[in-house]
């Protein structure tokens, strides 16, 4: 029976719909989890000297210890974000003569099936078969591999069993987050530390190989929970979402905006009541963290803005970026009643305009914290806010009338290529490329200010005239409307 | 004269699907569509909103060609499927979408709703729900409701009585019949259902993989004529 519903998996990936057109990203997706993987695996076989490097004059056996529980708490971070329930694949099976038992059988070992469970195999392991089994021995070397791979099988189902519990996994994982950096910020200030309690336990289990069959038996544990969960619950209505009272909503806010305002307030409950646009949005938050990668004292004290300024655009702009890569597509399933009905589409751009406008202006005031750093940051991210209001959106809704796919929005947003053609992956690349064309020609000269300014003028002047940019869209809008409402009728 | 069609084509993949080189619709008038799975119907519903482009030809509505301008969308009113409806949001919420297209405040689109409590027979509103949790039934109820609050001058309904129950069946014929009489609204509905479109329409037209083969103003007999047709 496993093997029926497994098969019955393995066509349903190979018969999809748009798996034709789509091979191409398969591939691309399979080399990305192969190099992943290629990567553990020489992380797993270079673990000593990398430990070496980074921490010489402490005890690598120590620190690898440390990391374990490290490692698998950023893990369980990831999995909440990644890692699809497999559940909806059932439903055509709970009306036949199967015992729920085999059901709850197959959805627990098809959620093995996951990069997650071998990857901290691959990057673990070599180093407990090299190091730790010649010191500590045989038996303690078991049961650390034994222990890993408990932790990640306890993982997997943890997370699938919080997933079940609360489908909007988004606020969760930016609290997760949270949580970590609070955690690294505590051991940083050495209050309280991961690192310590992980190298304790595991430090115990070298020396006291036994206790390590607590993991095992946690894993079980969670397991159980969560096959008993699965039990009580197997009915297609409790699988998804929990039902709660929807009510009518308004944003008041918006109606100064006339027509415009409306859609924007049509398209905000959209986002909020989608799982796709959700998950799309809340991801986007994450990127305001992108400053700390690329900011750095070098860079400003040489007034070498280039990297800077792409974080900048990325960080101010990537609403604009993620959101607007699809913009019809997000309407896909009422897009004949948004042409039939007498909706002008001069006020649907002005909508999405409007709301790409707000979020950049909320994104720009709170990376503005980044000003803490260096006043020069705070001219980059105004050029960059200017360039994300006036260009960026004007250049992506041009090329969204390219796309003709559908999206379906009960979809989660990663891993998910759906409604992602050749147009919205090359499109990125002029968005962040043209910001250079204002401000190379400057900063090559040793003129990077006057290129911000350059950039910021240019972005003002087209914010400014926005509604010839609009004329422009609606009629190469119009050119391909037909083609549009035939692509998203084809789901 | 509303709507006129002239030498009108739509071809598929060298298939033609609809070929209708004339045919004129009245104001007033009440016409029902019928014709088998693939007779072109939604086709030239979908050509007649402007929703896919004619291959020739094309359709007048007030004398202005639906493709070229926009104005038809003033004063026409339609339901064809699902996809009509915004299914993120709750009944009210679209009602009141649909309602400030066409200037309504919210308190005209809740007046209006008053009138249809009947035919929603106390399931749309209040419900707590999004449109995309409704039956299939109910789903149609709405869009047929949010069609008809716009005061149409034209109303394009496509198998408005597939899915609902025999109850709004008949308060739905009722509705229609009243357009006619107090409006002077022009409808074209499609349906598979000779009973309700006979009973229904003034004018049948029957269409068969894309070519109009009957057009008749109905009488008593239509109904057998139909059936005789669809039997052989």
């Amino acid at each position: 029976m496993l093997n029926t519903f497994l098969g019955h998996q393995w066509k349903s990936f190979f018969r999809s719909r748009g798996k034709g057109t789509n091979i191409a990203v398969q591939i691309v997706m399979g080399l990305l989890i192969l190099y992943l993987l290629v990567c553990a695996l020489a992380v797993g076989f270079f673990m000593d000297k990398i430990l070496h490097q980074v921490y010489p004059d402490r005890n690598v056996t120590e620190v690898f210890n440390g990391m374990i529980l490290y490692y698998f708490a950023l893990e369980f971070l990831s999995r909440m974000q990644l890692q699809e329930l497999p559940t909806i694949a059932i439903v055509p099976y709970l009306h036949l003569r199967i015992a729920k038992r085999k059901l709850v059988n197959f959805l627990n070992v098809r959620a093995l099936f996951s990069a997650f469970n071998i990857i901290p195999v691959f990057v673990f392991f070599p180093f407990i078969i090299f190091n730790i089994f010649p010191t500590y021995g045989t038996f303690a070397g078991i049961m650390y591999l034994i222990s890993v791979l408990s932790l990640a099988f306890f993982n997997n189902y943890l997370a699938l069993y919080v997933k079940r519990l609360s489908i909007s996994s988004a606020r969760f994982v930016i609290i997760g987050f949270s949580v970590l950096i609070a955690l690294a910020l505590l051991e940083y200030f050495k209050v309280f530390s991961i690192a310590a309690v992980s190298n304790w336990v595991f430090s115990q289990v070298a020396h006291q190989p036994v206790i390590a069959f607590v993991f095992p038996l946690l894993a079980f544990a969670i397991f159980n929970i969560n096959a008993r969960y699965l039990r009580n619950n197997l009915y297609m209505e409790e699988l998804s979402a929990g039902e709660g009272k929807k009510t009518s909503t308004d944003y008041p806010f918006l109606d100064r905006f006339g027509d415009a305002g409306t859609l924007a307030a049509l398209e905000i409950k959209l986002i909020l009541r989608n799982k796709r646009s959700k998950s799309t949005v809340s991801k986007g938050l994450l990127f305001i963290f992108y400053g700390f990668l690329l900011y750095n004292k070098k860079y400003l004290e040489t007034n070498d803005f280039n990297m800077m300024l792409f974080a900048a655009i990325f960080m101010t702009g990537n609403m604009v970026l993620l959101y607007g890569q699809f913009m019809f597509g997000w309407q896909s399933a009422e897009f004949d009643g948004m042409l039939a009905n007498k909706v002008s589409i001069r006020n649907f751009f002005r909508a999405k305009l409007l709301l790409f406008n707000l979020s950049s202006t909320v994104l720009t005031l709170i990376v503005s914290l980044y000003g803490f750093i260096s006043w020069k940051i705070l001219v980059i991210q105004f050029a960059a806010y200017l360039y994300s209001m006036g260009i960026a959106p004007i250049l992506v809704m041009y090329f969204a009338t390219y796309s003709y796919k559908a999206i379906d929005l009960k979809k989660g947003s990663s891993f998910n290529w759906q409604g992602v053609g050749a147009t919205s992956m090359l499109m990125s690349l002029p968005i962040f490329l043209a910001p250079y064309l204002f401000f190379l020609p400057f900063s090559l000269n040793g003129k990077p200010f006057w290129g911000l300014a350059a950039l910021g003028v240019a972005g003002l002047i087209c914010f400014l005239t926005r509604n010839f940019w609009i004329g422009v869209l609606v009629k190469a809008f119009n050119n391909r409307k037909y083609k549009i409402a035939e692509g998203f009728r084809e789901k | 004269m509303i709507v006129e069609i002239k030498n009108l084509k739509k071809i598929y993949a060298d298939r033609t699907v609809v070929n209708i080189p004339e045919l004129q619709i009245n104001e007033g008038e009440t016409i029902g569509l019928v014709g088998n799975n693939g007779a072109g119907k939604t086709t030239l519903f979908r050509m007649l909103l402007d929703l896919i482009r004619p291959n020739e030809g094309g359709i007048f509505s007030k004398e202005q060609n639906v493709s070229t301008t926009d104005d038809w969308k003033n004063y026409t009113a339609s339901f064809l499927d699902e996809n009509f409806l915004i299914d993120y949001l709750t009944p009210e919420e679209y009602f009141i979408f649909i309602g400030s297209l066409h200037n309504m405040s919210r308190n005209d689109v809740e007046q209006y709703l008053q009138r249809y409590l009947e035919f929603f027979n106390g399931e749309i509103l209040d419900s707590g729900k999004y449109i995309r949790d409704f039956s299939k039934g109910n789903q149609n109820k709405i869009g047929i409701a949010a069609a008809l609050m716009q005061n149409p001058e034209l109303l394009i309904l496509d198998e408005p009585f597939a899915n609902l129950d025999p109850t709004t069946q008949i308060r739905l014929k009722t509705l229609v019949k009243g357009l006619r009489t107090t409006h002077k609204v022009t409808t074209i509905i499609s349906s598979h259902d000779l009973n309700h479109v006979t009973d229904v329409c003034e004018r049948i037209i029957l269409l068969e993989k894309g070519v109009v083969i009957k057009d008749i103003q109905t009488t008593e007999n239509t109904l057998k004529e139909l059936e005789t047709y669809f039997s052989e």
